[in-house]
């Protein structure tokens, strides 16, 4: 039984649905972010599952996926920036109450 | 029962397991441990696929740095409250259901997709770095300079929101 | 040839003008209100009176002159107005005792707050009246019969923060309503069978025999029913006493000369219609003259002043109804003339009773007495109408009433002569028995009485001369009126149908009846002047008979029983399906509405994972929506 690409597509696939579950639903901002983290892992498997098993297989996928890993970087750090801002003014990680934006 | 078949398995089992529970735990630091270990199976399934480099950026980035920031994070906050788990709410509900209707959809996409026959097995080992550099210096050479600036911003950004208020320069 | 009757639809507006001017500057005359309205009304009673003459004097020519009002296909509505012998009449005796009202009422309503509002309803009565007189054709005659309900409406409801007024303006409204009903219906019907509404082209259908004999008898019965309505028959004469919460110089003006004659005005003006149908004439007759001995044996047991004297309205009123039924040329005239020469003695009563209300500031004869020697003229004028109605020779009362008592036995319906009979013996008694109560024997009231001001006791005087010279125009042996009222296009058709008649009784029945008018005077005086036999007789020995007449017969709270409050509890049910039905569902409406509205508020919760869900479903609506649509099946192919 050879490991074809859609194996690879359907961990990839079960990761993002793990981590969009979570993204939506826990109430610990952290958690959130590390759910969108765990989105971005399974969109980086497809990239170089893709790359290797793909139409048109080549390193591009692989170079994209650098990318994206250097991008998440940043994004968590400016995100856990925030996270630490809001807390020290808000008391609190809880996404359930910051709901400034109600209307 | 090939040996990338068996690797690939308990890869994967190891992937999910780690994100499953990751989503199960309630206290937060437990979640970052077992999302550290999920990290670094999915580097291992980056080695299966011949992206070595990438497998090891991945485990210096993740693995490493990521996860460590999350820490951070979390001590910097109420790390010792319990995420008081999901609830059985409505909202929860619905939120479960839309994720098991697209991994539903989703799947349904991959299993009826014509999929190319896989390459041969590669004949000549190729550097993966090498090629890897090649490409980023010849084609994607913008892009890259771009990302560090992005990551100069980032860093920049992240310490002036992340600095006390009121403090003198 | 332009003569003066073709200015007759001058004389409504005036009053028009005066109403118009009153309501503008009401607020600024004040009490100069008064004299608009009866420098204008006296305007149109000269023109009135010119053209009475001009009529009199000119013939047997009557002036009609029509415009078209309205278009609808094929048939066309007219607008005019119309000058013959009997509105001529009527034209006169409105603008005169109008005139005379109104300046009665600036002294008995001196010093009331909303004097000049007096005077527009005053001004707008005596236009709608005037209106409704010289109409020639049947709708225009139920606009202003619509107009005189609503004036009547708003002057008994004058003192509207009176409990009684209120109620009585309604009630006069409401029964009046109840005639107006009949009355439409019949027009309309009217003119569905002869396609008009023009007195003379309906007139000439009926003589050209288009109509079925039930026609005419069901459309003459309907018009009645109005008549009724407006002149107080029985069974609707309810409202007619309680008119009396009104002002006196209202119930003079129109519950005693003017809108009440309106009934009887209509069925004169339309008698060609009647006498195409026997039945219909019995109907009128019998109501009338039932009517007549009805309200009669009220008026005996009566305190209130003003009360007897509506019941007495109602009675004479069913007089004339009965003289007009009883078909015939001197029907006719004696039913016409008993109009005119009613409007007199019975302004006179209510003015004269409106005198001694002022000065004593009640209305109970029991509480009043003694006031012949402290208002001479008052009680002189009063003892005049009284000996007017009660048919004394020689006043007016005296020869119209004898021609209707000539016309009944003329007709050979001698039933109905000893219900007038009857009819006459009781108004000349409950007649005397005011007049002995309130002005004879001692003073009874508390109130220094002192006689009322000359603006009123004026107008006393002068329809005291009229209650005395006003007969004398159709007596046996000088039949002026009837020779007039009968030279017109209706007389004509009167009298080829019935004959010239012998519209004067025989000498013997004057004499009987002025014989049991004495009677009737001297048992009132027997009774309440000397005081020899008791009145308290019937009372004491059949007290059953004296309640009936005292409480009417009861007839008010069988109606308020048996109509009322059925009605009542209709509309209460129907209240109460408005209020939580249909507002209901209305309100339902909205708050559904309001529902969704704040459901999807909910929506806008700020809370950032709502929203993340949100795309997750949009999302997934797309995926779907987009392999659905793809070209060779898509996801599902």
């Amino acid at each position: 039984m050879t490991v074809s690409i859609s194996s690879y597509l359907m961990v990839a696939l079960i990761l993002f649905c793990v981590g969009l579950y979570g993204a939506l639903t826990k109430r610990n901002a952290v958690v959130v972010l590390l759910s969108i983290e765990l989105m971005l892992n399974a969109v980086n498997i497809n990239l170089v599952a893709f790359s290797k098993f793909g139409l048109y297989p080549s390193v591009t996928g692989q170079i994209f996926t650098l990318f994206t890993m250097t991008v998440a970087a940043a994004e968590v750090a400016v995100g856990l920036a925030i996270l630490i801002a809001l807390y020290r003014n808000k008391e609190t990680v809880n996404v359930d109450e910051m709901d400034q934006m109600k209307r | 029962m090939t040996g990338e078949f068996v690797a690939f398995f308990i890869l994967s089992l190891l992937t999910i397991g780690g994100a499953v529970f990751m989503i199960s735990f309630t206290r937060v630091v437990h979640m970052v441990i077992s999302l550290g270990v999920t990290f670094i199976s999915i580097a291992g399934l980056f080695v299966l696929l011949g992206a070595e480099f990438v497998g090891v950026a991945q485990i210096l980035v993740y693995s490493g740095a990521i996860s460590i920031l999350m820490l951070f994070g979390i001590m910097l906050t109420k790390h010792d409250a319990n995420d008081e788990g999901t609830g059985r709410t409505w909202k929860n509900r619905f939120i479960l259901l839309f994720v098991i209707v697209l991994f539903g959809l989703l799947f349904w996409g991959v299993q009826n997709t014509p999929w190319p026959a896989p390459p041969p097995p590669a004949d000549a080992p190729v550097d993966n770095a090498k090629e890897i550099g090649i490409e980023v210096f010849t084609k994607f050479v913008i892009p890259f300079e771009l990302l560090s600036v992005l990551l100069l911003v980032a860093l920049v950004g992240a310490i002036i929101m992340a600095k006390k208020e009121g403090d003198n320069e | 040839m332009d003569t003066l009757m073709h200015y007759a639809w001058l004389i409504p507006l005036f009053p028009l003008l005066a109403f118009i001017v009153i309501v503008s500057f009401g607020r600024q005359l004040k009490e100069g209100a008064a004299i608009v309205g009866i420098t204008l009304t006296a305007v149109s009673f000269g023109i009135a009176v010119l053209i009475f003459w001009e009529r009199f004097q000119g013939g047997g020519t009557d002036y009609n002159f029509v415009i078209d009002w309205l278009h609808i296909g094929d048939i066309v509505i007219n607008m005019g107005f119309e000058v013959n012998p009997l509105n001529a009449m009527m034209l006169v005796i409105v603008t005169l005792v109008s005139l005379l009202v109104q300046i009665y009422s600036k002294g008995y309503m001196h010093g009331d707050e909303r004097f000049p509002v007096f005077y527009q309803y005053l001004a707008l009565f005596t236009f709608s009246m005037l209106g409704l007189v010289i109409s020639p054709n049947l709708l225009q005659v139920y606009i202003f019969w619509e107009l005189v309900g609503v004036c009547s409406f708003l002057l008994v409801g004058y003192y509207y923060f009176k409990k009684e007024a209120k109620a009585a303006a309604k009630k006069a409204f409401i029964v009046t309503r109840i005639g107006d009903l009949g009355l439409f219906i019949g027009i309309c019907l009217l003119f569905w069978w002869t396609g008009s509404f023009e007195y003379g082209a309906i007139f000439e259908s009926i003589a050209l025999g288009r109509l079925e004999p039930w026609m005419i008898t069901l459309a003459a019965i309907l018009i009645f029913v109005g008549a009724m309505g407006k002149s107080g028959q029985f069974p609707l004469h309810t409202w007619l006493p309680d008119a009396m919460e009104g002002p006196t110089p209202v119930s003079a003006l129109i519950h005693a000369a003017t809108m009440v004659a309106a009934g009887v005005y209509l069925v004169a003006a339309t008698y060609p219609l009647f006498i195409a149908s026997d039945t219909a004439l019995t109907v009128v007759a019998y109501v009338g003259g039932f009517t007549a001995i009805f309200a009669a044996s009220i008026g005996l047991t009566q305190r209130d002043i003003k009360r007897v004297l509506a019941y007495s309205t109602v009675s004479q009123l069913g007089y004339m109804m009965l003289a007009l039924g009883v078909a015939g040329a001197a029907g006719y005239v004696a039913g016409s003339f008993h109009l005119m020469t009613h409007a007199f003695f019975k302004a006179l009563l209510f003015l004269g009773a409106g005198s001694v209300i002022h000065a004593v500031h009640t209305q109970n004869v029991f509480e009043m007495g003694g006031l012949w020697k402290k208002m001479p003229i008052t009680a002189l004028t009063f003892l005049i109408g009284c000996l007017a109605i009660a048919g004394i020779f020689p006043f007016a009362g005296f020869w119209s009433k004898e021609a209707i008592l000539g016309a009944v036995y003329g007709a050979h319906r001698y039933d109905l002569l000893f219900i007038a009979l009857l009819a006459a013996f009781f108004t000349a008694f409950y007649m005397f028995r005011l007049f002995f109560l309130t002005f004879a024997g001692k003073a009874r009231g508390k109130h220094e009485a002192h006689e009322s001001p000359r603006v009123m006791t004026g107008p006393l005087l002068v329809l005291a001369l009229l209650a005395v010279v006003a007969g004398f125009v159709n007596t046996p042996y000088a039949p002026l009126l009837s020779d007039w009222l009968l030279s017109t296009n209706t007389g004509t058709a009167i009298t080829s149908l019935f004959g010239e008649g012998s519209e004067h009784a025989a000498a013997w029945l004057q004499i009987v009846a002025l014989l049991i008018s004495i009677l009737g005077v001297v048992l009132a005086y027997l009774m309440y002047g000397k005081k020899s036999i008791s009145s308290d007789t019937i009372p004491e020995t059949m007290p059953w008979l004296y309640q009936l007449s005292y409480k009417k017969y009861y007839i008010d709270e069988l109606y308020h029983n048996v109509i009322v409050r059925p009605l009542g509890w209709l509309g209460f049910v129907l209240d109460v399906f408005d209020k939580y039905i249909v507002d209901g569902l209305v309100g339902l409406t909205a708050k559904i509405t309001q529902g969704i509205g704040s459901l999807h508020a909910r929506v806008q919760s700020g809370q950032i994972q709502s929203y993340g869900a949100m795309v997750i479903f949009g999302l997934l609506l797309l995926i779907i929506a987009i392999s659905l649509t793809a070209k060779g099946g898509g996801l599902f192919g």
